[in-house]
């Protein structure tokens, strides 16, 4: 019995399985794991020292001195106007697509079947490909180097919109939408009242996944706003590469931005989408549907 | 409390119609059950009377309101989803209340109401969990007292009971009698469990195919089926269908099947015109006694099954299955021969050609 399982334990199959998920987790995981190690090298050490070797504790700080005292600490000016475009940004995809999918997902009215093929056809389209359009679009509004105007283009995430439908069609309980309807909800209340709280993982989900877009996004950002001092983290991180010439091979200059800080300015870019991450999973995986129906 | 009026109710899907002019009275006070076989349009009426599902044509009325075009939460009804439908992020407190809430009742009336629907489910200890800490009884406990906190004209259960284990079905059962018997508010209440039906109901309508096919009291369902799919659907086991010949006999009436001879009492007028004719009798299980009389059949046994308090025996009588209701200590063995006597006071006759009875 015992060497029956033990048997069954080491598959090939299950050797196969394990040996690929390992492969994928260093694979993946390595440069993520050497990014961290780095963040604490001094740039002697980055070239010298074997690749998983931790830094010390004064060469991180002095790395920290030099990246916050470049241009009056700008980084920290580019991380809160990440900040604030992507919580605006956050903000109005939610109250967009939230309201957007649950409408298509249960109402019926003329013209639905072609707002849900729009909404595809727009989620399929490269975000890249509206850049030129927004652009204009902008520019038309005055919004072009604003807050407002990068918020406003970030909000249009018409994947929010097709998760929300996904998720309204599929898991909101006809039967406690009824009784709701007997108890003496309105449509409005419907909305507010029941499918709102009961959709706590999609609007997490939703959020995340905005959030990972506009926080990441370079493109729209470096075609929107000109004024550095609006720069978003992604432009402004190749702002500090490009302005110091850290990562090519310039001759010499007094910037002290070099490798190590062009490291720990990544990993300010990476760390909240990590921190985002852990957060929004828990409510994403709550289950608020527990107990509301048989079972 | 109020009465209720069905008329003329149909219900189309597409080209499909699964109602077809259902017409329906409940009393004041009374308790309907809707009785069918999946499929049969029993859910479908319910949410048009509740207001959920639109009607193709026809009138529902509650009390002296033509409510057809009036939404399910100005119609003063109260439902039981099967499901349950308990709002899962609410506490049982906010779920029970939640009627009141949205019909703007004050909070101290609402609080006093909740915990008066709580003491009479024995549920006040549980006021504030969530649904998802329940068990599923619980649940349907919390269920009603959403319905009955809000004493509504009209009760609406869809098939509340379906969910439950055999033994919390029992108890709920008797907990649904006893809260109608208590509040007297008009019920109807869907099942697809005769059972349900036959203990709950001061009406009865079975329904096949979208059709009443007899509305009564449950006695009388039971009894004086309209017709066979009535007959074959109440009752367990189901009622035997026997095929013969309807002849004068001795001045009244006789089935003859093979060489078995039943003489009829208590015959419809209209038998008369049938005799010579073949005919279907239904008979049920336990109107069979062991041993001769003036109308005996005899046959092979085929199957024994002892319940406890009765032993179910099924005889082949030339070929036809018949099953029997025996006392609790016969208990006869597969192969040997029997004959069973039959109370023919209970028999019923149905025409053969549309099923109806005759």
């Amino acid at each position: 019995m015992a060497s029956r399982t033990l048997q069954s334990r080491f598959s090939l199959g299950r050797f196969v399985v394990f040996a690929a998920l390992a492969f994928a987790v260093c694979f993946y995981g390595i440069p993520l794991l050497w990014l961290f190690m780095a963040g604490t090298r001094s740039e002697a050490s980055l070239f010298s020292d074997t690749p998983f070797t931790i830094g010390s504790w004064a060469a991180f700080s002095q790395t920290w001195t030099n990246l916050t005292s470049y241009n009056n600490f700008q980084i920290g000016t580019w991380a809160a106007n990440s900040a604030i475009y992507s919580v605006g940004g956050v903000l109005l995809s939610l109250v967009a697509s939230i309201p957007g999918g649950y409408a298509l997902a249960l109402s019926e009215f003329p013209g639905r079947k072609l707002i849900l093929i729009m909404t595809m056809i727009a989620m399929i389209t490269p975000s890249t490909a509206v850049v030129l359009p927004i652009f204009l679009e902008m520019n038309l509004l005055g919004l072009n180097n604003t807050y407002a105007g990068l918020i406003l283009a970030s909000g249009f995430f018409p994947f929010g919109v097709y998760l929300a439908y996904v998720y309204f069609s599929t898991s909101l309980p006809k039967g406690v939408m009824d009784s709701a309807r007997v108890d003496g909800c309105n449509r409005f209340e419907l909305f507010t009242r029941i499918a709102l709280p009961l959709a706590r993982p999609i609007v997490a989900l939703v959020a995340f996944f905005s959030f990972l877009a506009i926080w990441s996004n370079y493109f729209l950002a470096f075609v929107l706003l000109s004024d550095d001092k609006l720069y978003n983290l992604p432009v402004g991180l190749t702002a500090l590469v490009s302005g110091s010439g850290a990562l090519s091979n310039l001759p010499a200059n007094d910037v002290p931005i070099k490798k190590p800080e062009v490291i720990l300015a990544a990993i300010i870019v990476v760390l909240p989408v990590l921190l985002i991450f852990i957060v929004a999973q828990r409510f994403v995986r709550s289950g608020t549907l527990s107990g509301a129906e048989k079972g | 409390m109020a009465t209720l009026s069905i008329k003329g109710v149909r219900k189309s899907f597409g080209s499909v119609e699964v109602l077809h002019n259902i017409d329906l009275e409940l009393e004041d006070g009374g308790f309907l059950v809707l009785l069918g076989p999946s499929g049969c349009g029993k859910s479908t009426l319910l949410s048009i009377i509740a207001g959920l599902e639109p009607s193709s044509g026809g009138d529902v009325v509650i009390g002296d309101r033509t409510v057809n075009d009036v939404h399910p939460k100005d119609r003063n009804i109260a439902m039981v989803f099967q499901s349950y439908a308990l709002y899962p992020t609410m506490s049982v407190r906010r779920n029970i209340g939640f009627g009141l809430e949205m019909r703007r009742v004050d909070t101290s009336s609402r609080e006093d109401a909740i915990a008066r629907a709580a003491d009479l489910l024995q549920i006040s200890h549980l006021l504030d969990r969530k649904p998802g800490q329940l068990s599923g009884g619980q649940r349907q406990r919390v269920a009603m007292g959403r319905a009955i906190v809000r004493n509504p004209d009209l009760f609406l259960f869809d098939e509340p009971l379906s969910n439950l284990d055999a033994k919390l079905r029992v108890e709920m059962r008797t907990e649904i009698k006893r809260l109608h018997d208590r509040l007297g508010t008009s019920v109807v209440y869907v099942t697809h469990d005769q059972v349900e039906a036959m203990t709950l109901g001061t009406k009865v309508a079975v329904m096949k195919g979208g059709v009443i096919q007899q509305l009564a009291d449950p006695q009388t369902i039971y009894e004086k089926p309209a017709n066979m799919f009535v007959a074959g659907f109440i009752g367990s086991p189901t009622m035997n269908f026997l095929t013969g010949t309807l002849e004068q006999h001795n001045g009244g009436l006789a089935l003859h099947h093979g060489s078995a001879v039943l003489a009829l009492t208590d015959i419809e007028p209209g038998a008369e015109a049938f005799v010579g004719k073949q005919v279907v009798a239904g008979i049920r299980p336990e109107t069979f006694s062991k041993g001769e009389g003036p109308s005996s059949l005899t046959g092979t046994v085929d199957v024994v099954e002892p319940t406890g308090p009765d032993t179910m025996v099924v005889l082949d009588v030339g070929g036809q299955m018949i099953s029997a209701r025996l006392g609790s200590r016969e208990r006869p063995h597969p192969g040997e021969p029997m004959t069973l006597n039959v109370d023919t006071s209970a028999l019923n006759l149905f025409d053969p050609d549309t099923g109806n009875r005759i």
